[in-house]
């Protein structure tokens, strides 16, 4: 309950924060760039490389990126981009606003065929199936069988819909966003909260370096849809703050060399559930990106 | 519903006679207003193709082969030039006719002239227009959770 007033409090914070920005200088979209997109306009690029995200569920196998489609579509209101639909209200110089549905992440570890990982997967992604679900140890169960992991019948975890307000702002060089979203295909009724701050850091070699951070906030009943395990274990709320630096430089009109690192800490009602062994997922990827259309 | 009344169809009938007031004068007054016809001076009518381009989505300028035709009332030497684009000329001695056909990359209107051989008078001259479509444009999204944005 005290989490949802926060929440409350930081959603009302945030309709503050979007009434000072809305007179906070912007850049305007005067010709189409990195910032603004015609209207009726898609693109379709595919990054080709190397890279890899770790999987924090025990047992489970790390998700390679080798080819990454990226599509996207913008008409006046509405938008694609990627899985994720949603329509504009509000398009300004400095602020956005727009009612956005995107997927829930975490079923990402727990089924290789999820439609997410086909933004990022690599030949045998397609394989279909579940990661093989097993529990790490207990102190007390590690002791007696340090090698010995318990196989558990596994719960399903559907493929999930949030939708919900995302405002999207830019302050001088400052970017920023905020989304607050409700599951709405029935599954968790759960809410996320996601935020992040971005800002290019320096020019090098021709090209951007760029960093970001923020956070992800997920309800009791989102973690315990992905995380908790009857009878054995019923996760709370859980805070993931991530942070991210990026370099990427054109090389020529249709290509362009990508590098990343991406770290996610997870809370400590994902890191303490028995499915998850690691605290941290780590996806990193070095390649070009090839722009089919734009 | 349209109410013919007298006052209307005086006001029509005076109106008409203005304007045959107008014709007339105009008639009487044009050979004043203009030079008179010199059956010496060169007739040279010049035709380009296409004579418009529309920029549409994100193009950025047109790459297209124009095609410049001229004709003249008597032989003529003359040269056709594009407008700051020095590098284009060409010309004809003692011609009627003429055509010519060049390949141009341009964002902004191109006007191509024909001048007499010294180069120094422009005897006949049009435009290639540019015209962009009105992009609406709109803030494309961030999303920092997509790995590659």
């Amino acid at each position: 309950m005290a989490s949802r007033r926060s929440v409350g409090a930081i959603a009302a914070a945030i309709v503050c924060l979007l009434c000072t920005q809305a007179t906070a200088a912007g850049k305007e979209c005067s010709a189409p760039s990195d910032e603004c997109v015609a209207v009726g306009t898609w693109s379709l690029s595919v990054a080709l490389g190397a890279g890899v995200r770790t999987n924090p569920v025990a047992g489970g196998r790390d998700i390679p990126l080798i080819v990454v489609p990226q599509f996207s579509y913008y008409g006046k209101r509405f938008f694609i981009d990627n899985l994720d639909p949603g329509v504009t209200l509000f398009d300004g110089d400095s602020n956005t606003l727009s009612l956005v549905a995107s997927p829930g992440y975490d079923r990402v570890f727990f089924y290789r065929s999820d439609l997410q990982n086909i933004f990022a997967f690599s030949p045998t992604s397609f394989a279909g199936g579940s990661t093989s679900l097993v529990t790490k140890p207990s102190p007390a169960i590690q002791a007696e069988k340090p090698a010995n992991f318990r196989e558990l019948p596994r719960p399903a975890r559907k493929v999930t819909y949030l939708a919900g307000p995302e405002w999207t702002f830019k302050h001088g060089r400052l970017s920023g966003q905020i989304d607050y979203l409700h599951e709405i295909t029935g599954h968790t009724h759960g809410d996320e909260m996601r935020a992040a701050l971005g800002l290019p850091l320096a020019s090098v070699m021709g090209g951007t370096l760029s960093g970001r951070a923020g956070f992800t906030w997920k309800s009791a009943s989102t973690v315990n849809y992905y995380y908790g395990y009857p009878g054995v274990y019923r996760a709370g709320w859980a805070l993931n703050p991530f942070a991210k630096l990026g370099y990427s430089r054109p090389l020529g009109k249709k290509w362009e060399f990508d590098a990343f690192v991406h770290c996610e800490r997870l809370g400590n009602a994902i890191s303490d559930s028995p499915v998850v062994d690691r605290h941290y997922v780590t996806t990193a990827f070095i390649g070009a990106t090839y722009a089919i259309h734009k | 519903m349209l109410l013919w009344t007298g006052n209307h169809i005086r006001i029509e009938a005076i109106r008409r006679g203005w304007v045959a007031f107008a014709m007339i004068a105009g008639s009487l007054l044009a050979p004043t207003a203009r030079p008179a016809a010199n059956p010496d001076a060169p007739d040279i009518h010049l035709e380009i193709t296409p004579r418009i381009c529309t920029l549409t989505g994100n193009d950025k300028q047109c790459a297209t082969p124009v095609h410049a035709q001229w004709r003249s009332n008597h032989d003529e030497s003359l040269c056709l030039v594009v407008l700051e684009r020095p590098e284009v000329r060409h010309c004809w001695e003692h011609y009627s006719a003429g055509s010519y056909t060049i390949d141009l990359v341009f964002a902004e209107d191109v006007v191509f002239q024909l001048r007499d051989v010294s180069l120094d008078h422009v005897l006949a001259s049009q435009a290639l227009r540019v015209i962009r479509e009105a992009l609406q444009l709109r803030h494309r999204r961030r999303q920092p959770w997509n790995i590659f944005n």
